[in-house]
């Protein structure tokens, strides 16, 4: 498995929002299938379903990888303080399954002094070979484009999922990931879910915390993140 | 001939009552999720018996990142001070947009706009009804704001005494005309006449906050609606001397809610024994808690006329009788003794047949005596079989 393969495993679906009353009636089936969960589902709900379905247990602290424009300075939130923890730029952190994190984005070039928080809501996990996991890492990239979006008062709403094999589409597969863009009436879960196993989903709007009104939440709920190599037991 | 028929119609029988079990001939091949209040909360017999049995026994676990505050983004115009009633008064100046405050959902505030550009004698007094949190904006509310922005054309309506509502929502897929999609705002200025822009936004989205705007005055001398004097012993006693809160000093307060806003916020209110209007709760007491005194002449009669007193004044009672009749026409239905309610799902809930049965089959490598396989990584010689 190279590493060129491995960045190809991921196809982003992007959702540039909206959603509907009764989210989970309104969007078209996919393959036959309705999915219960969408982009706008409620954030934390798919990463509460995992956990009920045993996916976190044992715990595990998935090697998530954020690739922002260049020269943009990376934070994540961790502990029950909410603290953050600078990263550098692709910042890689292992992150728990059923957990969702917010990071802290700022120096953007086209925005400067502005701050943008989006948040990463693990859903599943990798299962690399044995001692490889960090080399290997679930990729995640926004785009200034994206952020252009979100300072625009926009949500966008990205699923990653791991493509089922039989459904690779081989003769282009490159080392760049793969983006396909769905129209907001579209479940952009629904088509992951279909394509393979979905990952991870990310948010990303323009709301800051404001400092009159300190909101905790904001932040997450306080999960752990862990910095390092992964031991090679995992 | 009839017998190869029947044998042929039982074949085709078989055949196909093995291939079907009977969901292919009722179903288009689709199925349908159950809405998404159901999805978080199943219902009785899944995660608890439902209120009114038994407790549950379990709380429903917080699920993270709800926000209980919605960002309210002031657009503009630039420069415009945004302030709100506190107690006793208002905060002055708090935001100067473009600014934004969280706000506490499912509350309506009342909002103070100074220093409009071009019009800085003008002081609004809108009021901003932040509803609570739907399942479908949730996500939208924990990562976006919402925005309030004040137009040229607003202005023009206050200046020429009109009323002014706009609702910020955000609308269902269906409604969506762009292919990047963002929070839409009903003005009721740009409605057609009689057309309530709440109702209107609640049948194309969810709704986040309604602001609304008139040319009001609530900081008038004399008496006044929302902020009033503190008053003793009937309204002639002292009045609060208000202190100021000024942003542009560095001062800070958080906003007063005025009011819930929502869905429930002034519904039915829950079973309570109701001594009358403005009475607090509980058993109706002659001469308590603004109950007449018994025996005092206001007893009521059907047309509203009060009737005489029921006990006279230190003499024997003459009064044997009183009758009042009601001779106005009535045509008053029937109340409903039997109210039926038809709810339709449309499409339907339909959920695939949970399986009960599996066959897992592994079929492994067999080798003939002397044949040996080896993983590549572990072969003697780098060469596996």
């Amino acid at each position: 498995m190279s590493s060129r393969f491995a960045a190809g495993m991921f196809v982003w679906l992007m959702g540039v929002t909206l959603c509907s009353r009764g989210f989970a009636q309104q969007y078209p089936s996919v393959d036959g299938r309705q999915n219960p969960l969408s982009q706008m589902s409620p954030v934390g709900m798919a990463a509460e379903w995992s956990r009920g379905l045993g996916i976190d247990r044992p715990p595990y602290f998935q090697p998530v990888q954020l690739s922002l424009p260049e020269g943009c300075q990376l934070a994540v939130y961790h502990g029950p303080r909410r603290a953050p923890i600078e990263l550098s730029n692709p910042g890689q952190a292992g992150l728990l399954v059923g957990q969702t994190y917010r990071y802290l984005v700022t120096g953007l070039v086209d925005f400067p002094g502005v701050e943008f928080y989006p948040s990463v809501e693990l859903i599943d996990r990798l299962h690399p070979p044995a001692g490889q996991a960090d080399q290997f890492p679930v990729t995640l990239e926004l785009t200034a484009e994206e952020f252009e979006l979100a300072a625009k008062g926009r949500l966008i709403t990205k699923v990653v999922y791991l493509e089922q094999p039989d459904r690779v589409p081989t003769a282009t597969l490159e080392s760049t990931t793969r983006m396909t863009d769905l129209p907001p009436s579209e479940n952009a879960i629904a088509h992951a879910d279909v394509l393979g196993r979905p990952i991870a989903i990310v948010r990303l709007g323009g709301r800051t915390p404001d400092p009159h009104r300190p909101d905790p939440q904001f932040f997450g709920m306080g999960a752990p993140v862990r910095l390092g190599p992964t031991p090679r037991a995992e | 001939m009839k017998y190869y028929f029947l044998a042929l119609g039982t074949v085709v029988v078989v055949c196909v009552g093995c291939a079907m079990d009977g969901q292919q001939i009722t179903q288009k091949g689709e199925y349908h999720a159950p809405p998404a209040s159901m999805m978080q909360r199943p219902g009785p017999m899944v995660d608890g018996p439902g209120p009114g049995v038994m407790p549950m026994l379990a709380p429903q676990a917080p699920r993270p990142f709800v926000a209980s505050t919605t960002q309210v983004r002031f657009i503009g115009p630039d420069g415009m001070h945004v302030g709100w009633q506190i107690p006793g008064g208002y905060a002055e100046n708090q935001i100067v947009a473009p600014g934004r405050y969280n706000f506490l959902q499912g509350n309506t505030y009342r909002l103070k706009l100074t220093n409009v550009p071009g019009r800085e004698a003008l002081s609004l007094y809108p009021s901003l009804q932040v509803y609570p949190a739907h399942p479908n904006t949730d996500a939208y509310l924990s990562h976006n704001s919402v925005p309030v922005q004040l137009t040229a054309e607003d202005l023009d309506q206050f200046e020429s005494n009109n009323f002014v509502t706009k609702v910020i929502y955000l609308p269902d897929a269906k409604f969506q005309e762009l292919a990047i999609a963002n929070v839409e705002t009903l003005v009721s200025t740009r409605l057609d006449p009689g057309v309530d822009p709440v109702q209107e936004a609640d049948k194309r989205g969810t709704i986040m906050a309604v602001i609304r705007m008139g040319n009001m005055d609530f900081e008038m001398p004399g008496p006044r609606p929302g902020v009033g004097p503190t008053t003793m012993m009937g309204g002639s006693g002292v009045e609060q001397t208000a202190y100021s809160v000024d942003g542009l000093e560095g001062q800070h307060m958080p906003p007063l809610p005025i009011g819930p806003a929502g869905p429930g916020a002034g519904g039915i209110p829950g079973a309570m024994m109701m001594a009358g209007p403005g009475t607090p709760p509980g058993p109706p007491i002659s001469g308590m808690n603004g109950m007449p005194v018994w025996g005092q002449p206001i007893t009521g009669t059907p047309i509203g006329l009060a009737g005489p007193a029921n006990l006279p004044y230190g003499g024997p009672a003459g009064l044997k009788s009183h009758t009042v009749r009601n001779r106005t026409r009535q045509d008053i239905p029937e109340p409903v003794d039997h109210m039926l309610i038809d709810v339709i799902h449309e499409p339907g809930i339909s959920l695939p047949k949970p399986v009960k049965y599996m066959e897992y089959k592994e079929t492994h490598p067999v080798y003939q005596p002397g044949e040996l396989s080896y993983p590549a990584w572990a072969a003697p010689q780098g060469g596996g079989q």
